[in-house]
C-alpha cells in the first residue's frame, strides 16, 4: 500500500507544483506594480500614494549586500530622517533586465537604478530608440552642481554620477617594473605578464579596451591588440578570476582599479600592489544613478539622489564602495585618500563618442581575440 | 469462480461482497492504470511551461526574415571557419577544395635507416563551431580515459568505503565553476601544487594554465565522474551467470568480457560520452576562466551576444548549437536501441582490492595500475577541492578563521544567510528529485519500448540537456518572469515551485539515460507474464522492472539532485531575492565589498556546499540502496 501511495503522491506532486504558489496574475494596466518575491496566487493591485511605499532601488549585489557597504550606509542614514523606506534589489543581469522589460512592456518595479556606466547608457538608448527608460532626473536635483565636469556623461541630462573608479593595471613590483606606457606592454620584458578581462561581459575589461581605443584610435586599436596578443596577454572572463590568478602569482600584472591599495595597505603588501598609470592616465568609469520613467514617486527619488550627492554621503559612498567621490566638494578621510590613487590625467569616452561605435568596437576586438 | 453453497440469502450476500471487493479491485486497477497517463501528462505539462515555451520564444527570433540570422552565421568565416564557403559561395567550393588539395605537399625521403614521409598542408580554419567541437571531442576523450578505470575499480573491487566513494563521485558536478577555476589555478598553476611536487622531485615545471590542456582537464574533472557513475551502475547490473556460462563453455576471461560484459557496458559508456560531448560543446565559464577568450566557444559568444542584446545572432547561434547537440543525441539513441539486449540477475562478484597476492603477477599488475590511477585521481579531483577548503582558512601560510567568521556574521540577520541558503538548496533538491524521478522513469519506460519514430520523440524529450543553460535562462526570463499577456492580464510564473520544476527538467534526462538501457535489457517475458496475470502497465513497471533497474534509478536520482544543488541561472531568475540557494549565496559573497577582493568568503561558502552535498549524496546512496520498491 505504501508503494502505491508513493506513486500517487508523486503523480499529484507534478500537477500540484504547477498550480500551487507560483502563478501571478495582474491587471494588464497596472504593470508597474509586480510583486516579485511573493509566492501567492491572486491579483496584485497597486496604490499610488507617494509617502508610504518604499523607494525601490535596483542596483548590483555588492552595492548593498551587507553591513559596511555604501547601500547599507545610505539606507540607514536616509531612513533615520525620512518616512520612506529604501528597498534594494539586484537583478541578475543588471540593466539588461530593465531594457528587456521595457522592450516587452513587462512593467518596471523600481524607482531608481544605481550603478549605470556610460556604455550601459549607450546600450539603453540604442536598444530602446522609441521610448525612454530614464526620465529627466537632473531637472529635479538641487545638489548636482558640484559634480565633476569630467564625470558628466549624459548629453540628455538624465543620469548623474555618484562616484567613479579609475581602471589601471596593477602590478607586482617585486616581479616587474612599472611599464609606464602602452607601448612598453609590447616589449619582450612584458611578454606573458598581463591579465585582462573580456570586454563583452566585464566592466573593467571594457574600460581597458576603451582606454586602448582612446589611445590608439578606432583605426589603430586592433593593430595594437594584435601585438598585445602576440605578447601573450590573456583575456579572462571577469575581474574576479583574473585578480585571483594575479594573487596566486600566476601573472604579475592585472587590469584592475587604481584604489587597489585600499585593501593592501600594509608595508609587506604594498610592493605587490602597485598602480600603473599608463601614459600618466587612468580610464574613468563613473557610476551613475538614473530615475525610471513612469515611477510613481519621482520627488522622493530625486530627494534621495540629492542626499547621495551631499558631501557626507559622497565621502561615505566612496569609502564603502572603494571608489572616488563624484563631486568636487567631498573630502575623503586622510588614510583612505592616501591609498585611493587618482591618475594625473583621467580619460574617458563621452556618450557621444561611444554612441554608434560601442558594439562594433567590442565585437571586432572579441573576434580578433577569439580567432587568435 | 467457486460455486457458492448455502441458502439463497447467503448467496446474495456473497455476491454483493464479491461485487464490492471486485469493484474495489477495479478501482485500484483504475488508479494503477491511470498512474502512467497522469504522470506522463504531468511531465509534458511541466516541460511545456518551463522548457518548450520559453525556449521557443528564443528560437523564433532566429527564423525572422527568411532565417537571415542563421544564414548570416553560416556564411561567416569567423563562426564556421572554412565551411562558410558551403553557404556563402557554394559554386566555388569544388574549386576551393581542389586548390587546397593542389597545395598539399607530400615529401618522401630516406633517412638512411627509415623511410621519412611528411605532409605539408595549409591550415584549415575551424571557426568558432569547429573549435568548439574540437575541444569537446578532446574533453570527451579525456573524460572517458579518466572515468572508465574508476568504473572498473568501483564495480569489480570491494574495499572499505567503496559505497561512500561511489556516492561521492557525483560531487564535482555540483561545484560552481568559479570555485573550480580557483581550485585549478591553485593546483595546476605556475606556483600550484603540481609544480610544487614536480620541483620537489627535481623535475621541470609545467605551464598548463591558459592552454587548451587545462580546459580539457577541467572538463574531465566535471564529466569523468559522469562516465564513472553511469558505467558503474551498468556494470553492477551485468548478470554473473551469463559470464559463468561463457566461462564454463571455455571462454577466456578476456573473451568472456568482450562477448558478455562489454556489450552491456557499451550503451552506458556511449550515453555518458555523448552527454559529455554535449556538455562540453556547450561549455562556458571554465573556458574563459582557465583558457581565456582566446579559447572562446559558441556558448561564450552566445552569452556575449545576449549581453549586448543582439538577440538575432544569439538566437541563430542557439539554434545551430541545439541542432548539433540534438542531432548527436538522436544518433546516440538510434545506436543505443540496437545495442540493448541481455538480461539482469545476480551481479558479478567483487574482488578484494587490498588482498594482494604477490604470486599472481596479473593481480599484482592490476593493483599497481589502480595505484597509479589513484594518484591521478587525487591530483585531478582531490587537489582542487582541498585547495578550495584551504583558501577558506587562508591557506597553509597564513591560517585564519576570518572567512568563517564572515559567514557567521552573515548568519546574523544579513541579506544572505548561509543557513537559509543550505535549507533552500536542500528543499529545492528534494523537490526536484521527487519530480524528476517519476518523470524520468515514465519517459524511460516509454523510450525503452523502441519502435519507429520513437527515437525522434525520444530526442525531443531529451532536449533539456541539448539546449544551453543561457538559452533556457533567457527564454524563461522573457516568457515566465516578465509574464505573458493573456486576455488583458499579465500572467507571470515565478517562485519556488517553478524553480523546482526547472531543476527537475534539467535533472530528469539523467534518470532517463541511466534507466533506459537497463529497462531495455529487462527480459520482455517478465513484463508480459505480469501483464498476463492482470497487472497494469504501471504495476508491472513498478513491481517487476524497477527493482531490476534500481541502480540506474539511484544513479539518475543523484544526478537530478546534484544538478539542482549546483544550478545557478534559473534559480536566480525565477526564485527572486529571498529564495537563494548555496551557489547563489556563494556568488553574492564573492562580490561582497566588505571582504575586499578575496575569494575567501566564497571558498568558505563553497566548503559548506561541499560538505552539505557530500553528506546528502551519502544519504541518498545509503537510503536508496536499502529502499527498493
Amino acid at each position: 500500500m505504501r508503494r502505491r501511495e508513493y506513486l500517487k503522491t508523486a503523480g499529484v506532486g507534478v500537477a500540484g507544483l504547477l498550480t500551487a504558489g507560483c502563478l501571478q496574475v495582474e491587471d494588464g494596466e497596472q504593470t508597474s506594480t509586480t510583486a516579485e518575491t511573493t509566492t501567492t496566487e491572486g491579483t496584485t493591485t497597486g496604490t499610488t500614494s507617494e509617502s508610504t511605499e518604499p523607494l525601490k532601488i535596483a542596483t548590483y549585489d555588492s552595492f548593498f549586500g551587507d553591513e559596511g557597504t555604501a547601500g547599507r550606509w545610505l539606507k540607514d542614514q536616509w531612513e533615520a530622517d525620512h518616512d520612506t523606506e529604501i528597498e534594494y534589489t539586484a537583478p541578475s543581469n543588471g540593466i539588461n533586465e530593465f531594457i528587456q522589460r521595457k522592450q516587452q512592456d513587462a512593467g518596471i518595479d523600481a524607482d531608481l537604478f544605481v550603478g549605470l556606466n556610460t556604455p550601459d547608457l549607450v546600450r539603453v538608448d540604442e536598444s530602446l530608440p522609441d521610448t525612454d527608460l530614464f526620465d529627466g532626473l537632473r531637472g529635479d536635483l538641487d545638489n548636482d552642481d558640484d559634480v565633476k565636469e569630467s564625470l558628466e556623461v549624459d548629453p540628455e541630462n538624465r543620469v548623474v554620477a555618484y562616484d567613479t573608479g579609475y581602471i589601471t593595471p596593477v602590478y607586482d613590483s617585486t616581479e616587474i617594473e612599472d611599464p609606464g606606457t602602452f607601448d612598453a606592454l609590447l616589449e619582450p620584458e612584458y611578454a606573458g605578464t598581463l591579465l585582462a578581462q573580456n570586454a563583452q561581459s566585464s566592466d573593467p575589461g571594457l574600460a581597458f579596451l576603451l582606454w586602448t581605443i582612446h589611445e590608439k584610435g578606432p583605426d589603430g586599436y586592433l593593430d595594437y591588440w594584435e601585438e598585445l596578443l602576440a605578447n601573450d596577454v590573456r583575456v579572462l572572463d571577469d575581474w574576479q578570476p583574473a585578480y585571483n590568478a594575479f594573487l596566486e602569482g600566476e601573472r604579475p600584472m592585472v587590469v584592475s582599479y587604481s584604489t587597489d591599495q585600499v585593501y593592501y595597505n600594509s608595508e609587506e603588501e604594498l610592493p605587490h600592489h602597485q598602480v600603473s598609470f599608463l601614459n600618466d592616465q587612468g580610464y574613468a568609469n563613473p557610476e551613475t544613478v538614473g530615475r525610471f520613467a513612469g515611477t510613481d514617486q519621482p520627488e522622493t527619488a530625486a530627494d534621495f539622489v540629492d542626499f547621495v550627492l551631499t558631501d557626507e554621503a559622497q565621502a561615505n559612498v566612496a569609502v564603502n564602495n572603494v571608489q572616488i567621490p563624484a563631486t568636487t566638494t567631498a573630502s575623503l578621510p586622510e588614510g583612505y585618500a592616501e591609498y585611493a590613487k587618482e591618475p594625473p590625467e583621467p580619460v574617458t569616452f563621452t556618450y557621444e563618442e561611444l554612441a554608434g561605435n560601442l558594439d562594433e568596437w567590442t565585437e571586432s576586438w572579441a573576434q580578433l581575440v577569439a580567432s587568435n | 469462480m467457486d460455486r457458492v453453497l448455502g441458502p439463497a440469502g447467503r448467496e446474495q450476500l456473497t455476491r454483493v461482497t464479491d461485487w464490492l471487493s471486485g469493484a474495489a479491485g477495479r478501482l485500484a486497477d483504475d488508479a494503477d492504470r491511470l498512474v502512467l497517463p497522469v504522470v506522463g501528462t504531468g511531465t509534458l505539462l511541466v516541460l511545456a511551461v518551463v522548457f518548450y515555451y520559453p525556449v521557443w520564444t528564443v528560437f523564433v527570433e532566429a527564423f525572422g526574415d527568411a532565417a537571415a540570422p542563421i544564414r548570416d552565421v553560416l556564411e561567416s568565416e569567423f563562426y564556421v571557419g572554412a565551411a562558410h564557403g558551403l553557404f556563402a559561395h557554394p559554386t566555388q567550393v569544388p574549386g576551393d577544395v581542389l586548390a587546397w588539395l593542389a597545395s598539399v605537399r607530400v615529401h618522401a625521403g630516406w633517412t638512411g635507416r627509415l623511410p621519412e614521409v611528411w605532409v605539408n598542408y595549409p591550415t584549415v580554419r575551424k571557426g568558432l563551431f569547429g573549435f568548439t567541437a574540437w575541444q569537446a571531442f578532446l574533453s570527451t576523450l579525456a573524460s572517458v580515459a579518466l572515468g572508465l578505470p574508476g568504473a572498473y575499480v568501483l564495480a569489480r573491487f570491494e574495499f572499505p568505503g567503496r559505497r561512500t566513494l561511489k556516492a561521492l563521485t557525483i560531487l564535482p558536478f555540483v561545484l560552481p565553476s568559479i570555485m573550480v577555476v580557483a581550485g585549478f589555478v591553485a593546483t595546476f598553476g605556475t606556483n600550484g601544487t603540481l609544480n610544487g611536487v614536480l620541483t620537489a622531485l627535481g623535475l621541470e615545471k609545467v605551464e598548463l594554465l591558459y592552454t587548451l590542456k587545462i580546459v580539457v582537464l577541467a572538463h574531465a574533472f566535471y564529466n569523468a565522474p559522469l562516465v564513472t557513475r553511469m558505467v558503474t551502475s551498468a556494470w553492477e547490473n551485468v548478470d554473473a551467470s551469463a559470464v559463468e556460462t561463457a566461462r564454463s563453455l571455455g571462454a577466456s576471461p578476456l573473451r568472456a568480457f568482450k562477448d558478455v560484459v562489454a556489450p552491456q557496458l557499451l550503451p552506458a559508456l556511449a550515453a555518458s560520452a555523448v552527454l559529455t560531448f554535449v556538455f562540453t560543446f556547450m561549455t562556458f565559464p571554465i573556458v574563459l576562466g582557465l583558457g581565456g577568450l582566446q579559447l572562446a566557444t559558441v556558448e561564450v559568444w552566445l552569452y556575449a551576444r545576449v549581453q549586448q542584446l543582439d538577440y538575432e545572432t544569439a538566437a541563430a547561434l542557439a539554434t545551430l548549437e541545439t541542432v548539433v547537440s540534438l542531432g548527436l543525441t538522436y544518433v546516440y539513441l538510434r545506436y543505443e536501441a540496437r545495442r540493448a539486449g541481455g538480461g539482469a540477475g545476480k551481479p558479478l562478484p567483487r574482488d578484494r582490492l587490498f588482498d594482494l597476492d604477490l604470486t599472481d603477477l596479473r593481480s599484482a599488475l592490476v593493483r599497481a595500475g589502480i595505484g597509479v590511477y589513484g594518484v591521478v585521481v587525487v591530483l585531478v579531483f582531490l587537489a582542487p577541492l582541498v585547495s578550495m577548503v584551504l583558501v577558506s582558512v587562508g591557506g597553509l601560510e597564513n591560517p585564519t578563521l576570518e572567512w568563517w567568521r564572515f559567514l557567521v556574521e552573515r548568519q546574523a540577520g544579513s541579506r544572505t544567510q548561509p543557513s537559509v541558503a543550505v535549507r533552500n538548496s536542500l528543499l529545492f533538491g528534494v523537490g526536484a528529485l521527487a519530480l524528476a524521478l517519476p518523470m524520468g522513469v515514465v519517459i524511460a519506460a516509454f523510450s525503452a519500448r523502441g519502435g519507429r519514430g520513437r527515437k525522434v520523440a525520444d530526442a525531443v524529450l531529451m532536449a533539456p540537456i541539448a539546449v544551453s543553460g543561457i538559452v533556457v535562462g533567457f527564454g524563461m526570463l522573457q516568457s515566465l518572469v516578465f509574464g505573458v499577456e493573456l486576455f488583458g492580464y499579465r500572467v507571470s510564473v515565478v517562485g519556488a515551485a517553478v524553480v523546482v520544476a526547472a531543476h527537475a527538467i534539467a535533472g530528469y534526462p539523467f534518470v532517463v539515460r541511466n534507466v533506459t538501457p537497463m529497462l531495455a535489457a529487462v527480459d520482455d517475458r517478465l513484463v508480459e507474464s505480469a501483464r498476463a496475470l492482470g497487472a497494469s502497465r504501471a504495476r508491472a513497471l513498478y513491481d517487476v522492472e524497477l527493482p531490476l533497474v534500481w541502480p540506474g534509478v539511484l544513479a539518475g536520482a543523484a544526478f537530478a539532485f546534484a544538478l539542482s544543488i549546483g544550478e545557478f541561472d534559473a534559480t536566480v531568475l525565477l526564485a527572486g531575492e529571498n529564495a537563494y540557494t548555496m551557489p547563489v549565496a556563494l556568488k553574492r559573497f564573492l562580490v561582497d565589498r566588505a571582504a575586499g577582493p578575496s575569494v575567501g568568503p566564497a571558498a568558505a561558502m563553497g566548503t559548506v556546499l561541499l560538505v552539505v552535498t557530500a553528506a546528502s549524496f551519502v544519504v541518498i546512496d545509503r537510503v536508496g540502496g536499502r529502499y527498493r520498491p
